[in-house]
């Protein structure tokens, strides 16, 4: 049976996740199937969390931070960016598409563009079809 | 098993109508980790934290989960009544069901499904939770001023107060840059006179005590408990403990020694305005013509100083003033003329006769300048005096300031501001701020104007008899299972993290962390821990989530 995919959102608590509320409060559409976990930056984002969220059988993952040059910490975003560059491989070898994995700088005024970035991702990773870790034996 | 109650708020329409609670109820029920759903209709109102507080207390909640508003609206106001009710506030996790699931998900269904998917990961992640001290420390309400220019002046005027000492050092005279005008743009006030009252000002005021002509030679410490190392005007060496400090260590006029076309130090006709203001114009008579150049060295570092274009005229005036016949002329790239008084000024300088000329390239020689014009044609003009307006660059001490406060420096050199917009007077490193021309190029009114905010700042983040209250949410470290690699330090861009040399593991300020989390992310031996977001509590959310 195909069912809706799901996707874990790591959000920023001083960018993206205002930026989420902001989608909120201005009625936006944000798909359902994905929820988020809160963390202070996005340099919190261990690798080994993205990872688990795919062995634990997310379809997409998405880690929103603050713009360049406006973390709230000085350089946390780009601490996220470099880890998740070196993560894309990683996933590789697990046959996982690095295309399931989306980095995107979301501003808290940029309600909007949470929406757009979120639907956007929803979409490709429903075409994308099921997490392929799901086929492997260990998952049955 | 500890005891979790699990509250929904309808809040009002708002949850309730794009939600099935009651599916929610019935599924979460089946749930053995919730002792409890309570239910209310608006959670924030008085009567709704009357009805959390006392349903904490007659059902005996260990842990509390809410699922209500963004965290951002009303985390704070929950943990204000669980601290009531005598529950640790951190045993508490909000679930944001409104605007990250009712207002975003217009399918009711799948709202609904959301809304279960995000309580189960805060109910997954409750139990992990530890208590949180909300930790305090002493402090000295104390503040140190480094630089008796006009900010240091200023900024020390009004960070005094009664209960708490202000101690400013500066490595001259007092007074800096002003000491070498005659007089202040656009109002033409004389410089001496307003300096001489502030100077007067802080000398007699009881809460300052100045250091002049002494140096900083050593700052240890912390946001609330710095200690700094003065040696004063006799060699003597005074220890002073302060709670903050405050960068007022101003800038420097470029000296254009280096740019071979301007010809500086090469004809003897030829100063920098500051020399010009200084000490020429004080000599007896003016020369015929005097042309000033404007933007020296403005292509060399990269930005615009925003105050020689007004100064430039200026001193054309106080030529004219003194010399009414001397022919001045301004040789100028671009006019950099903002704020409301500086059209007027400008026009009145031009009736004055001082001529304008808009140059693309100039080389300076003897008793002449050559240039090339607007319009792309080959001109010369003879003069007597060349007055260069140079630009201004960080002072020599700046960099040796940022290495001993931890405070990094923009691409110019001079200190770099938290957030340009948002925090323009504060640094990184907490407890320390900056004003004037050791932010970055400004006139006076700028200057004073980062002095207040500076001050503000320090006088709202440290109050006499209060302690200081710092960050729960921090990082900490295992001793035990720390190896010492240092990686950690590398990341932490608030220097919170040091290696202790005798047990060579990595220890932690509580009073500089901000709790970013970085470090947790980095430590590769799991020794460095992020309070309230753990590791275990992130992958029970997730597990939760993709259940």
């Amino acid at each position: 049976m195909q069912t809706e995919p799901t996707i874990i959102g790591f959000l920023c608590n001083w960018c993206s996740y205002a930026a989420a509320d902001l989608a909120g409060n201005s009625k936006l559409e944000v798909p359902g199937n994905l929820t988020t976990i809160r963390v202070m930056c996005s340099s919190r984002v261990d690798p080994v969390f993205i990872l688990n969220a795919y062995f634990q059988g997310a379809d997409g993952v998405l880690v929103a931070g603050c713009h360049p040059g406006d973390c709230h910490y000085q350089t946390g975003n780009y601490y996220a960016r470099r880890r998740l560059a070196l993560l894309i491989k990683i996933l590789q070898t697990f046959d996982i598409e690095p295309k399931r994995l989306r980095l995107s700088w979301i501003s808290a005024s940029e309600g909007q563009r949470f929406s757009e970035i979120t639907q956007e991702f929803a979409k490709f990773i429903k075409e994308a079809g099921p997490n392929p870790l799901k086929k492997k034996p260990f998952f049955e | 098993m500890t005891k979790v109650g699990l509250f929904l708020c309808e809040c009002g329409p708002n949850i309730a109508e794009a939600v099935d609670l009651d599916k929610v109820t019935e599924v979460i029920k089946g749930d053995k980790k919730v002792a409890l759903i309570e239910r209310h209709r608006l959670l924030c109102s008085e009567d709704g934290k009357k009805f959390l507080a006392e349903s904490i207390k007659k059902n005996g909640f260990e842990r509390i989960v809410i699922a209500a508003c963004s965290p951002k609206q009303h985390e704070n106001t929950f943990m204000e009544v669980m601290t009531r009710a005598g529950l640790n506030p951190y045993l508490f996790q909000m679930v944001n069901i409104r605007e990250q699931c009712a207002w975003m998900t217009p399918d009711k269904e799948l709202a609904t499904q959301k809304a279960i998917r995000l309580i189960r990961a805060a109910i997954n992640r409750i139990n992990y939770h530890t208590p949180l001290k909300q930790k305090e420390i002493e402090c000295s309400p104390d503040v140190l001023i480094i630089g008796a220019g006009i900010t240091g002046i200023e900024t020390a005027l009004r960070t005094a107060q009664k209960n708490r000492n202000i101690y400013i050092v500066e490595k001259n005279e007092l007074g800096g840059v002003l000491n070498r005008l005659q007089s202040l743009y656009p109002g033409m006030q004389s410089a001496r006179e307003l300096l001489q009252k502030k100077i007067k000002e802080i000398k007699s005021h009881p809460e300052i005590k100045v250091f002049q002509k002494s140096k900083i030679k050593e700052i240890l410490g912390f946001f609330g408990n710095f200690i700094a190392r003065i040696e004063t005007e006799d060699k003597k060496e005074v220890k002073l403990n302060i709670g903050s400090i405050i960068l007022t260590i101003g800038g420097e006029t470029f000296v254009p020694a280096e740019l071979p076309n301007f010809g500086y130090k090469k004809f003897e006709n030829v100063f920098t305005a500051d020399e010009f203001e200084n000490s020429v114009i004080n000599k007896e008579n003016l020369p015929q013509t005097i042309a000033i150049v404007h933007c020296v060295g403005r292509e060399k570092f990269g930005y615009c100083s925003k105050i020689c274009c007004a100064n430039s005229m200026k001193l054309a005036r106080l030529i004219k003033e003194k010399s009414k016949n001397t022919k001045v002329f301004q040789f100028y790239k671009e006019l950099c003329l903002p704020g409301k008084e500086y059209d007027q000024f400008y026009k009145e300088t031009k009736e004055q006769g001082v001529e304008f000329i808009r140059y693309k390239n100039i080389e300076i020689g003897d008793h002449k300048i050559d240039y090339i014009s607007e319009d792309e044609i080959k001109q010369s003009l003879s003069v007597d005096m060349i007055i260069l307006s140079t630009g201004l660059v960080p002072g020599k001490d700046t960099q040796y300031f940022a290495n001993l406060l931890n405070i990094p420096l923009d691409d110019y050199g001079f200190f770099k501001e938290e957030h340009i917009k948002l925090a323009p007077v504060s640094t990184i490193t907490e407890g320390i701020s900056i004003a004037g021309g050791c932010q970055g190029p400004q006139d006076l009114n700028d200057a004073v104007i980062q002095a207040g905010a500076s001050a503000g700042r320090t006088l709202s983040s440290l109050i006499p008899g209060r302690r200081l209250q710092v960050e729960a949410k921090t990082c900490e470290i295992a001793d035990s299972i720390c190896v010492g690699c240092g990686v950690c330090v590398r990341v932490c861009t608030y220097g919170a993290l040091t290696i202790d040399e005798s047990k060579h593991i990595s220890v932690v300020n509580e009073v500089l962390c901000r709790g970013c989390g970085n470090c947790a992310a980095a430590c590769p031996s799991g020794a460095a821990r992020h309070r309230h977001f753990t590791n275990q509590e992130i992958y029970q959310e997730e597990r939760a989530m993709l259940k």
